[in-house]
C-alpha cells in the first residue's frame, strides 16, 4: 500500500501545470520526432540535454520532458512505417512488414488506430509493471555496494556484447571507447589530470552534452545524407477507414497481450530496447499463429496480428526501460542512458538508493509515464493526418535546424569554440565507426557508466587493499558474475539463438 | 584492406595513444591500492584486444555500400567545420545565414531557398534562445544583432 501512496504523490508532481505542459508538449515533439525519418528519440534527448538547463528546468521536470519525448518517437514511427514503407525509428521496422501491405490494400487508417491502440496497451501494461517491480527490486538492489555495482556493470556490459549485435566485439569497442573518454579530465580521487594535453576546455572532462549531440545528432546528419533518395516527393497512401471496429480490436487482443509482455522482459534487460522486442514480439506472433490458425495466416501481406504484436512489444519495452535505469542506474538503451547522464549533470547520484532519496523525481516520472500514454493515444487517433503532413518537410530544412539547434545547445554549456569543434569532430568520427558496424548506444553507456564503474572498482580494492578477489566475495556478485558469463557464452554454444539473432537484428535504438 | 582491419588498425594506434599518455598517471601521494592510472589502462588494452581481434578475424567486407567518402559528405563536414570555427567570430545571426546556405544546398536545396532557411532559422532562433531563454549567443562584428 506504500507504493500506491507514493503514487498518488508522484500522480500530485506529475499533474502540476508545468509537468502537464512539458508532458504534453513532449508527445507531440515525440511522435514529431518519431514521424521523421532520420530523426529518432536518441537524436531528439541528445538535442534537448542542453536546452533543458537553459530552460532552467527541475529534475524531475526535464526527466519528464525527455521521457514524452522518448515514448512519444515510438508512437510516431509508426506513422511513416505504415503510410509509406519507411520507419522512422530502428524499432519500426518490422512496423512496416505488416503496416504498409495493410495501407496499400486501403485500410491505413485501420491500421494507424489499432497500432495507436496497441501502443497505448502495451504502455499501459509496462507501466503498471514498473509499479509492481520497480520498488521490490529498488529495495533489494539497495544492499548493493560497490562490489555487487562492479558485478552489476559487467553484466550490463556482458548484455550489451551479448545480445545486442551480431559482431559483440564491436559493442564492446564502442564500451571501451566510452569508458576512455569518462576518464578524460580530473581525477576525483588523486586530482591528476588525465588526458587534458594541457587544455583548460578538458580540465573538468568532456562536456556530456557535446559528446551526446556530436554522437548522435551531428553524425545522424551525415548518415542522412548518404541513404538521401533523390527524386519528388514520397507518395502517401489514402487513410481510408480512420478507426478499427470491434470485430478487428477482438481479432488482434492476444497478439497484443503477448506482445506487450515480450516487450516488458526485453525492455527490462540492459542493452535490448524496442528494436530487439518488437523482433522477438513479431517472431512469435508468427509462430503462434502458424500453429493455431495456418488458413488466417496472412503474415507478410498485411496480418493485423503482426501489427498488433509488434507495437505493443515497442512501446512495452520503452517503457519498461525505465525500470534498470530507476532502480539499478544502469540504463538498458541509449536513449535512457543519455537521461541518466542528465540526472549525474544535476548531481543526482543514479541508483538504487534514488527511491529513497529522490521519491519526487522516481514517482513523478511514473506517473507522469501514464499521463504521456494517455496524451498520446488521445493525439495521435485523431491527428495522426496533421503527423503525416510531416513526412513533406524537406531535408533542406530540417537539417539546418538540427545543426543550429544542436550547435546552439553545446554552446550554451561552456560557450567555447573548442566544444562546437569538437561536437563536429566527435559527428564526422562516429559518423565513420557507425559505417564500419560499431554501434553507438554501447559507447554512451560506458560513457555514463564509466565514471560509477572507476569509483566503484577503487572503492571496493580499497577495501581489500588491492586483493582483487573482493570483487566475488558476495553471493549477489557472484550470481552476477555467472549471468554474465551466461549471457556471453550462450550465443556462442546455441546455434539456434545465433541464428535467431542474426535474423532479428538490425539496428539497436 | 577490409574495413574490419582498418577499423581493428585505428583502435590499436588509439589504445597506443591511450597508453603513451596514460602511463605516467600518477598521484604523489597514494591513498588507495589502485590510482589513476590503472583504468584508463584498463579500458586502453580491452581496445587493443578488440582491434587485434578485428584485424585477425575480420568479418566479411561490407559490399553493398561504396568504400570511399563520397564529395557531398566531405562539403556537409567541411560547412559544419566552419560554421563551428566561424560560430564565435561572426557571430550568431550572420554564421547561420551564411553557413545555412550550402548545408541546405547539398540536401537538395536551391540557393534562394538554403538562403531563406538559413535567415528565418538565424533570426528565429536568435530571438527564441537570446531574447526569451536567456542563452547568450555570440554577437556579431559589428557588436550587436549583426
Amino acid at each position: 500500500m506504500e507504493t500506491l501512496s507514493y503514487l498518488a504523490h508522484g500522480f500530485g508532481i506529475a499533474l502540476a501545470p508545468t509537468n502537464l505542459l512539458l508532458a504534453a508538449i513532449g508527445a507531440i515533439v515525440g511522435t514529431m520526432v518519431g514521424v521523421l525519418p532520420g530523426l529518432g528519440p536518441i537524436n531528439a534527448v541528445a538535442m534537448l540535454v542542453p536546452v533543458v538547463f537553459a530552460l532552467g528546468l527541475t529534475p524531475e521536470s526535464s526527466l519528464i520532458l525527455m521521457a514524452a519525448i522518448y515514448i512519444g518517437s515510438e508512437y510516431g514511427g509508426r506513422i511513416s512505417a505504415i503510410l509509406l514503407n519507411v520507419p522512422g525509428e530502428a524499432s519500426a521496422v518490422m512496423t512496416a512488414i505488416e503496416g504498409y501491405p495493410l495501407a496499400r490494400q486501403g485500410k491505413a487508417g485501420i491500421a494507424l488506430s489499432l497500432s495507436a491502440w496497441t501502443s497505448f496497451v502495451g504502455s499501459a501494461i509496462a507501466t503498471l509493471g514498473i509499479v509492481i517491480a520497480a520498488p521490490l527490486l529498488a529495495r533489494w538492489a539497495l544492499a548493493f555496494g560497490p562490489i555487487e555495482y562492479v558485478a552489476l556493470m559487467v553484466f550490463a556490459f556482458a548484455c550489451l556484447t551479448g545480445l545486442l549485435t551480431d559482431q559483440p566485439v564491436k559493442a564492446l569497442l564502442a564500451i571501451m571507447l566510452g569508458l576512455g573518454i569518462s576518464t578524460i579530465g580530473i581525477d576525483a580521487n588523486s586530482g591528476v589530470y588525465r588526458y587534458t594535453f594541457d587544455s583548460p576546455n578538458l580540465v573538468d572532462g568532456v562536456q556530456f552534452a557535446t559528446v551526446v549531440i556530436g554522437l548522435f545528432a551531428i553524425s545522424e546528419l551525415l548518415i542522412m545524407l548518404e541513404s538521401m533518395k533523390g527524386g519528388a516527393a514520397p507518395r502517401i497512401e489514402q487513410l481510408g477507414r480512420p478507426l478499427f471496429n470491434r470485430a478487428e480490436m477482438k481479432f488482434t487482443n492476444a497478439a497484443t497481450m503477448r506482445g506487450s509482455l515480450i516487450g516488458f522482459f526485453v525492455g527490462i534487460l540492459p542493452g535490448a530496447g524496442g528494436t530487439v522486442a518488437s523482433a522477438l514480439a513479431y517472431t512469435t506472433e508468427k509462430r503462434v499463429v502458424e500453429r493455431t490458425d495456418p488458413e488466417g495466416s496472412r503474415f507478410g501481406q498485411g496480418d493485423m496480428r503482426g501489427l498488433a504484436s509488434v507495437e505493443a512489444a515497442n512501446n512495452s519495452a520503452s517503457n519498461s526501460n525505465f525500470i534498470p535505469m530507476l532502480t539499478l542506474g544502469i540504463p538498458s538503451s541509449g536513449t535512457t542512458a543519455i537521461m541518466l547522464g542528465v540526472l549525474t549533470l544535476y548531481n543526482i547520484t543514479p541508483g538504487p538508493a534514488l527511491f529513497r532519496s529522490q521519491p519526487d523525481l522516481v514517482w513523478g516520472l511514473i506517473a507522469s509515464l501514464f499521463i504521456g500514454n494517455v496524451i498520446l493515444l488521445a493525439i495521435n487517433i485523431p491527428l495522426v493526418g496533421l503527423f503525416a503532413r510531416m513526412l513533406s518537410v524537406p531535408a533542406w530544412v530540417l537539417v539546418p535546424f538540427i545543426v543550429v539547434v544542436s550547435t546552439i545547445g553545446v554552446y550554451s554549456g561552456k560557450s567555447t569554440t573548442f566544444d562546437l569543434v569538437l561536437m563536429v569532430a566527435l559527428g564526422v568520427g562516429a559518423y565513420f565507426l557507425r559505417r564500419f558496424g560499431v554501434p553507438m548506444a554501447p559507447l554512451i553507456l560506458g560513457l555514463v557508466l564509466g565514471k560509477i564503474l572507476e569509483q566503484s572498482l577503487r572503492r571496493a580494492l580499497s577495501l581489500s587493499a588491492g586483493d582483487v578477489a573482493i570483487l566475488w566475495s558476495s553471493p549477489i556478485a557472484i550470481v552476477l558474475w555467472v549471468m554474465a558469463a551466461l549471457v556471453l557464452l550462450v550465443p556462442l554454444l546455441m546455434p539456434r539463438f545465433r541464428r535467431w539473432r542474426e535474423e532479428a537484428i538490425t539496428e539497436p535504438d | 584492406m577490409t574495413q574490419d582491419r582498418f577499423l581493428g588498425l585505428a583502435a590499436i594506434a588509439l589504445a597506443a595513444v591511450m597508453v603513451i599518455f596514460g602511463y605516467g598517471l600518477q598521484a604523489p601521494f597514494a591513498y588507495e591500492p589502485v590510482g589513476p592510472r590503472a583504468f584508463p589502462l584498463m579500458a586502453a588494452a580491452a581496445i587493443a584486444v578488440c582491434g587485434i581481434i578485428l584485424v585477425l578475424k575480420p568479418g566479411e567486407a561490407n559490399t553493398e555500400e561504396g568504400s570511399g567518402i563520397s564529395r557531398p559528405i566531405l562539403i556537409l563536414s567541411g560547412c559544419l567545420l566552419a560554421y563551428a570555427l566561424l560560430f564565435q567570430p561572426l557571430g550568431f545571426v550572420l554564421s547561420t545565414t551564411v553557413l545555412m546556405v550550402p548545408i541546405a544546398m547539398v540536401f537538395g536545396a536551391s540557393w534562394w531557398q538554403g538562403l531563406i532557411t538559413g535567415a528565418a532559422l538565424a533570426i528565429s532562433s536568435y530571438l527564441l534562445f537570446d531574447k526569451l531563454l536567456d542563452v547568450i549567443l555570440p554577437v556579431g562584428p559589428f557588436g550587436g544583432f549583426i
